[in-house]
């Protein structure tokens, strides 16, 4: 048994310390008419500690949004009795102004346009993984805190999201491009189980097929988590049973 | 054979045959009516002679005596006579005063002068020299009648049917020009023929109910995808969830894995045919000036650990370089799925060249001859090596160049496997 070291789940608190993110409950608002789609993202939002609500219609949705506030909503736009995009509009016309980020299963590049033009802050495409939901949803909330900071830091493992540059014990790792961003990536979603599939869209986008390209993929992470153990970085890469990967936080 | 030529033809020819035949029996019995004529005319004057010999005695010697321009009188014994059966003949006879052979009719016949009881042959003739003029002149009659007509005939029946027909070539035309995609009907010209106004109402209809058809083809394939990706999205999500529970054992989560890379799999393919349908729905309509070079600089810088990590070597050729007018979005989606296709295909440590030229480019890259027959654009044409690939990045990549009318060539060629995109000018 180790006593010295021990993985701790992070904590909703220690997230908060590590993003700079108020700490207060944040509330977040999902308006879907898919209802085990709604159950799955309220129960996974739910487990990171957020207070959910939601609305499964137009109507509902616009009161909703008018009515209260919320710290991030999560709106699909093809909605039982209205297009979602009115509500940003009733929105942006009321003055009310949210997080607001755009599921849809429409990959459509005219209302990802209208959509961003009308307020909301980004566009996700469905399906998409819980693990790329979390990641956009805490990138919206620290965009949106005005004293938000450009660095954070874990153990001695500091990320520096304006230089792209990330250190342990202030020496540089020297990561390339896709190394930070895959850095970026896990570090939101740390202590959480990403599978390869999630991480290779995430980094890559559409450009590469994921089950055509496992090995390169493999290799780039095994770059990055050789270049954390080297530098002796409280936080470790694993890989889970080959099945995805895990960004784990150890205090001594 | 143009329809024009073949019914022309075929009409002149019975027209021909039909004069021709009809020229052959007037010509014969317009013949047979001046030589009756003529025989006629021999006949009666043949009853003159003999009514005249047999009243006046002398007649005949008188007429020996001067021997006229159109008979000749000869004495013959009686046996002669008896078994004598008058005939026609066409003959030349010498004429003193022609001073030439002319061609003549003549009746031989013999006769009993009563008055002195004597036996005579007659010969009457007459000269056939103006008949056959005018036969000749009835033939080159004929046969400018002939040709005239025929040739009127012809000119002007093809006039006809070429007005008659302009509703048809009309049709024809645009039918040719008409594209599935293009989702409208082309105005049909108007016609006062039935036929062609049922052959235009029948063609409205059928163009109709293609265009329906392939709407709505194309409207199940965009919604089907659609549909599909909520599913997907929660089956991904749940498994996800499941994963992160912590209290699965190795096999367990690898089997979800298993299950997670098949539905992403399906999303992937599922986001492909929405593209696809969304370049065929024309929803990618700005376009601008694309500078394929500069483009393609911005791809290759993508794939630039990819193509590290695979050790493959990219040649830059740039003699000129091409520019197109396209969507933005969508020339970066060729050239992407281009690149993406040379890099899949390629062997470790493997070459490709991309050559610039004035209005192309090509993108070759090494690797094993593909099986021979095969369409590689058409859709779910994967090599056997990449059986995970989605087989719609090349399929892309045609519905974008069929769109932009660009030409997409390919070929394989000592060890290199070439696509070649022309752009026109």
């Amino acid at each position: 048994m180790h006593f010295g070291k021990m993985h701790i789940k992070i904590t909703r608190q220690l997230f908060c310390r590590i993003f700079a993110v108020k700490c207060s409950v944040m509330k977040i608002l999902v308006i879907e008419d898919e209802f085990v789609l709604l159950k799955a993202i309220e129960a996974f939002l739910l487990s990171e500690n957020f207070l959910v609500e939601k609305a499964t219609d137009y109507v509902s949705g616009v009161e909703k949004v008018l009515m209260y506030d919320y710290d991030c909503i999560l709106l699909d736009i093809a909605l039982p009795g209205g297009d979602g995009l009115k509500i940003l509009e009733q929105m942006k016309s009321k003055g009310k102004s949210g997080n607001i980020i755009i599921i849809s299963a429409k990959n459509s590049l005219e209302d990802k346009i209208t959509g961003l033009d009308l307020g909301a802050d980004d566009y996700l495409t469905k399906p998409f993984h819980l693990a790329e939901l979390y990641a956009r949803i805490k990138a919206v909330l620290r965009r949106k805190q005005h004293d938000g900071k450009q660095a954070v830091s874990l153990g001695n493992l500091t990320i520096d999201f304006v230089q792209r540059e990330a250190a342990v014990n202030s020496k540089s790792l020297k990561l390339n491009r896709k190394e930070f961003d895959m850095l970026n990536f896990l570090i939101t979603n740390i202590n959480r189980l990403i599978t390869k599939e999630a991480l290779a869209e995430h980094v890559w986008g559409d450009h590469i097929d994921a089950a055509d390209n496992f090995d390169f993929i493999y290799a780039q992470v095994k770059n990055l988590r050789k270049k954390l153990k080297e530098n002796f970085s409280d936080v470790q890469l694993e890989n889970v049973y080959g099945a995805g990967y895990k960004l784990c936080y150890e205090t001594h | 054979m143009k329809l024009i030529n073949h019914l022309l033809i075929r009409l002149s020819l019975v027209l021909i045959l039909v004069l021709l035949l009809w020229s052959l029996i007037y010509f014969l019995l317009q013949m047979k009516e001046i030589h009756d004529g003529n025989d006629e005319g021999l006949l009666n004057l043949k009853q003159e002679f003999i009514l005249k010999a047999n009243r006046d005695s002398n007649f005949v010697i008188t007429l020996q005596k001067y021997n006229p321009l159109n008979v000749i009188i000869e004495e013959i014994p009686f046996e002669e006579a008896e078994h004598f059966k008058e005939f026609f003949s066409t003959e030349r006879l010498y004429f003193e005063t022609e001073l030439e052979e002319e061609e003549v009719r003549m009746l031989i016949t013999a006769f009993y002068c009563e008055p002195n009881g004597r036996h005579y042959k007659l010969k009457c003739f007459t000269s056939t020299v103006e008949q056959n003029d005018l036969i000749k002149n009835m033939l080159y009659l004929l046969i400018m009648l002939w040709v005239i007509l025929s040739v009127v005939f012809i000119i002007v029946g093809k006039r006809i049917i070429h007005r008659t027909n302009k509703p048809f070539y009309d049709l024809l035309h645009k039918l040719q020009a008409f594209r599935l995609d293009s989702a409208k009907i082309f105005d049909f010209s108007e016609t006062a023929i039935q036929e062609y106004q049922q052959l235009n109402n029948t063609v409205r209809h059928l163009l109709e109910q293609n265009i329906g058809a392939f709407v709505e083809q194309k409207n199940f394939i965009e919604n089907a995808s659609h549909e599909l990706q909520t599913p997907v999205a929660i089956a991904i999500m749940k498994l996800e969830t499941l994963m992160n529970e912590g209290s699965l054992t190795e096999t367990q989560m690898q089997e979800l894995s298993t299950v997670i890379s098949v539905l992403e799999r399906m999303k992937k393919l599922n986001n492909n045919l929405l593209l696809i349908s969304k370049i065929k729905n024309n929803q990618y309509s700005d376009m601008e000036s694309v500078d394929l070079k500069s483009l393609m600089e911005d791809v290759l810088a993508i794939y630039e650990e990819l193509l590290q990590y695979k050790e493959i070597e990219v040649k830059v050729e740039t003699f000129e370089i091409p520019v197109c007018r396209m969507n933005a979005d969508l020339a970066h989606i060729m050239l992407s799925n281009l690149v993406k296709n040379a890099i899949a295909h390629n062997r470790q440590g493997g070459d490709i060249a991309i050559a610039f030229r004035a209005g192309s480019l090509t993108i070759a890259n090494s690797g094993a001859p593909l099986p021979p027959n095969k369409n590689i654009f058409d859709r779910y044409v994967a090599n056997a090596q990449s059986s995970k690939s989605s087989g719609l990045g090349l399929s892309i990549v045609k519905t974008i160049a069929d769109l932009y009318h660009i030409e997409i060539g390919y070929y394989y060629k000592t060890g290199w496997h070439v696509f070649e995109v022309k752009i026109e000018k």
